[in-house]
C-alpha cells in the first residue's frame, strides 16, 4: 500500500507491466483460480484452491519452517521419489529384464543412449539419497517427538514406508544383472531361507516338508536360485507393485499429517 | 474438533491456539520447497556427472566373488551374521527391529514432549533410540567398510582386489576366524539366558526395592506404574534383545564363544 505513493523508478514498472501482461489475462486466470497471490487473503487462496498446493496448509508455525527443525527430510525423500520416478521411467525406455540382455541395456546406456550415464547415475544416486533421507527423516521425527498423539498411526506408516524403500532399493540392485547386483540379492535372498517353519535352511522346517523348491525364497525368487524368473519378479515389483503400494501409502502418510497436523510445541 | 483431541492428558497444542507466531505458506513455505528442489536436482546432477553407478561384469553364477556383499543398507544384517545364524540376524532381529519401531508410539506415555528438540523428560526413550541407531551404523560402516576376502577385517585404504580377486566355488565355506570356537554346554548355556533374561526383567524391581528412598528411584517407581505391565514388557523385551544382541559380540569376540545355546534344531 505503501509504495504507492512513492516514486516509482523506470525498471519497476517496466516489470509491473510485464507481469500485469502475464497475470492480467483470460488464460492466466484460466490456469490459475486465484490471481497473484500478493494480499493475505489471496496468499490464504491459492494455498487452498490449487491441486499441487492444498496438500500443504495455509499457514505453518514460524518454529516448523526452519531447517534445524524439520532438516527438510521428509520433503526430500518425496521429490527424491518423485525424480527417481521420473528418472526410473526414462530408463524402461531402454531396458529390458531379460537375462541375457538385461546387462548388454546397461552397456548401451552407458556408451549408446544420449544422456543415457547421466540418467543411470542420476537414478543410483538419487535411490541411495532416499534410502539415507528417510532413516534421516525417522531420526528426525523421533528426536522431535514428533510420533506422539495423534499423529501414532501416521509413524506405523512411516515405518512401512521406510520398508518399503529398502525393497525398492534392494529390488533394483538386481536389475543392472552384473557381478555386484546379482551377488548381493543372492546373499539377501539367502536370508529368506532361514526364515523358521517357512525356509528350507531355518529351523524347524521339516515339519512343515520345506525344501529348497518349495519354501518362502523359492515363492520370493521363483526358482531355486537368482534367474531369469527372479529378474523379471526383481524388476515387476520394482517398477509396479512397490511404487504402486509406496505411492498409495504416501497419500495415506501426506493425508494424516495435514489431518492430525504438524508436530509443535505443547 | 481438532482441540477436543489434544484435550486429553496431552494438553493443548500451544501451535494450534491463536496468536501463537504462524505465518502464511505462501510464500514463506512455498520458496524453500522450490529451493530444496532446485538445489537437490543440481546437486544431484553434479554428482552424477563426477561419480558413476558402479556396473560390474555381467553376473555369472559360477563365479562367487569374495566377498559378496548386500547393499550398504543391509550389510548390517550380514555383519550381524559372523555373531548369529541366518535365522536370527537374517530374519528374527529385522523383524523385531521394525516391530519395536512400529509401537513406540503406544508404549512412550510422554505425550507432552513433543515439537522440540527437548529430551530431559525423555532421557531414556532418546538414549534408547540413538544406541539403536549407533549400532546400526556401526555395524554398517564395519560390514561396508572393514570387511574383505573371507569376510575377515581389513583396512579401508588396502585395495584388496590388487591380490587379485579369490573366487571360491559355490558351497564352499568362509574361512572362519584363527581362533577355535566353542560353545558352551546346553545347560550353561539354557542358564545364562534365562538368567540374562530374568535378571533384566526385574531389574527396575531390583532397584526400586533396593533404594525405596531416592527421589530418583521413586520417580522411576511412578514412572513404571504408569507405564503397566504390558508396555513394561514390551520395551524391556526389546531392550534386552539389543542388549543381548551387542552381549553375543563380546562374547564371539572376547571368549571365542561360537553359540550359547547349541541344540540340534536351532543355535542361539
Amino acid at each position: 500500500m505503501e509504495h504507492n505513493q512513492q516514486k516509482q523508478s523506470p525498471l519497476k514498472k517496466t516489470l509491473d507491466f510485464i507481469f500485469a501482461l502475464i497475470t492480467n489475462n483470460p488464460i492466466y486466470k484460466s490456469i490459475f483460480r486465484v490471481g497473484y497471490p500478493n494480499t493475505l487473503l489471496k496468499r490464504m487462496a491459492v494455498m487452498r484452491s490449487s491441486f499441487y498446493m492444498h496438500i500443504f496448509p495455509t499457514k505453518v508455525g514460524e518454529h516448523g519452517l526452519k531447517l534445524r527443525y524439520s532438516w527438510c527430510m521428509g520433503g526430500i525423500t518425496f521429490f527424491l521419489f518423485l525424480l527417481l520416478t521420473l528418472t526410473g521411467i526414462l530408463l524402461m525406455f531402454y531396458y529390458v529384464p531379460e537375462e541375457h540382455r538385461a546387462f548388454q541395456d546397461m552397456k548401451d546406456l552407458r556408451f549408446m543412449v544420449p544422456f543415457g550415464v547421466i540418467l543411470r547415475n542420476m537414478h543410483r544416486w538419487a535411490a541411495h539419497g532416499m534410502v539415507l533421507a528417510v532413516m534421516l527423516h525417522m531420526m528426525r521425527v523421533f528426536y522431535t517427538g514428533s510420533y506422539k498423539a495423534p499423529r501414532q498411526m501416521n509413524w506405523v506408516v512411516g515405518v512401512f514406508l521406510l520398508l518399503l524403500t529398502l525393497l525398492l532399493s534392494f529390488t533394483g540392485y538386481l536389475l543392472p544383472w552384473d557381478q555386484l547386483g546379482f551377488w548381493a540379492v543372492t546373499v539377501g535372498t539367502n536370508m529368506a531361507s532361514a526364515t523358521p517353519l517357512m525356509g528350507y535352511e531355518g529351523p524347524f522346517h521339516e515339519l512343515l516338508g520345506v525344501q529348497i523348491d518349495n519354501d518362502i525364497r523359492f515363492a520370493i525368487i521363483g526358482g531355486t536360485r537368482i534367474g531369469a524368473n527372479a529378474l523379471v519378479r526383481a524388476y515387476v515389483w520394482h517398477c509396479v507393485g512397490l511404487p504402486l503400494i509406496a505411492t498409495l501409502l504416501m497419500v495415506l502418510h501426506f493425508w494424516r499429517i495435514r489431518k492430525d497436523g504438524f508436530s509443535g510445541p505443547l | 474438533m481438532q482441540e477436543e483431541v489434544r484435550s486429553d492428558k496431552s494438553g493443548y497444542m500451544l501451535m494450534n491456539k491463536p496468536g501463537y507466531p504462524r505465518v502464511s505458506s505462501w510464500p514463506n513455505l512455498v520458496w524453500i520447497i522450490l529451493l530444496m528442489m532446485l538445489f537437490l536436482t543440481v546437486l544431484l546432477w553434479g554428482v552424477s556427472f563426477l561419480a558413476y553407478a558402479p556396473l560390474e561384469e555381467m553376473a555369472e553364477w559360477a563365479k562367487t566373488p569374495n566377498p559378496a556383499k548386500a547393499p550398504w543398507y543391509f550389510i548390517g544384517l550380514q555383519e550381524l551374521l559372523v555373531y548369529f545364524d541366518p535365522w536370527i540376524a537374517g530374519v528374527m532381529l529385522p523383524q523385531q527391529i521394525l516391530i519395536g519401531l512400529m509401537l513406540i508410539p503406544y508404549v512412550d506415555i510422554t505425550p507432552t514432549e513433543q515439537g522440540n528438540y527437548d529430551f530431559r523428560r525423555r532421557r531414556f526413550a532418546v538414549a534408547y533410540f540413538t544406541f539403536g541407531i549407533l549400532f546400526w551404523f556401526a555395524l554398517i560402516v564395519v560390514g561396508q567398510l572393514l570387511r574383505g576376502p573371507s569376510w575377515q577385517v581389513y583396512w579401508p585404504i588396502i585395495d584388496y582386489d590388487l591380490g587379485g580377486n579369490t573366487w571360491t566355488r559355490e558351497g564352499v565355506p568362509l574361512k572362519e576366524g584363527g581362533a577355535e570356537l566353542k560353545s558352551f554346554p546346553l545347560g550353561v548355556g539354557l542358564a545364562l539366558l534365562i538368567g540374562f533374561s530374568t535378571i533384566g526383567m526385574v531389574l527396575p524391581l531390583i532397584v526400586t526395592r533396593m533404594f525405596p528412598k531416592s527421589e530418583k528411584v521413586k520417580e522411576l517407581d511412578k514412572y513404571l506404574k504408569e507405564l503397566g505391565y504390558i508396555r513394561y514388557f514390551i520395551v524391556q523385551s526389546h531392550v534386552l534383545m539389543m542388549v543381548g544382541t551387542l552381549g553375543k559380540i563380546v562374547l564371539r569376540l572376547g571368549f571365542n564363544v561360537k553359540y550359547i545355546i547349541e541344540t540340534p534344531w536351532f543355535k542361539i
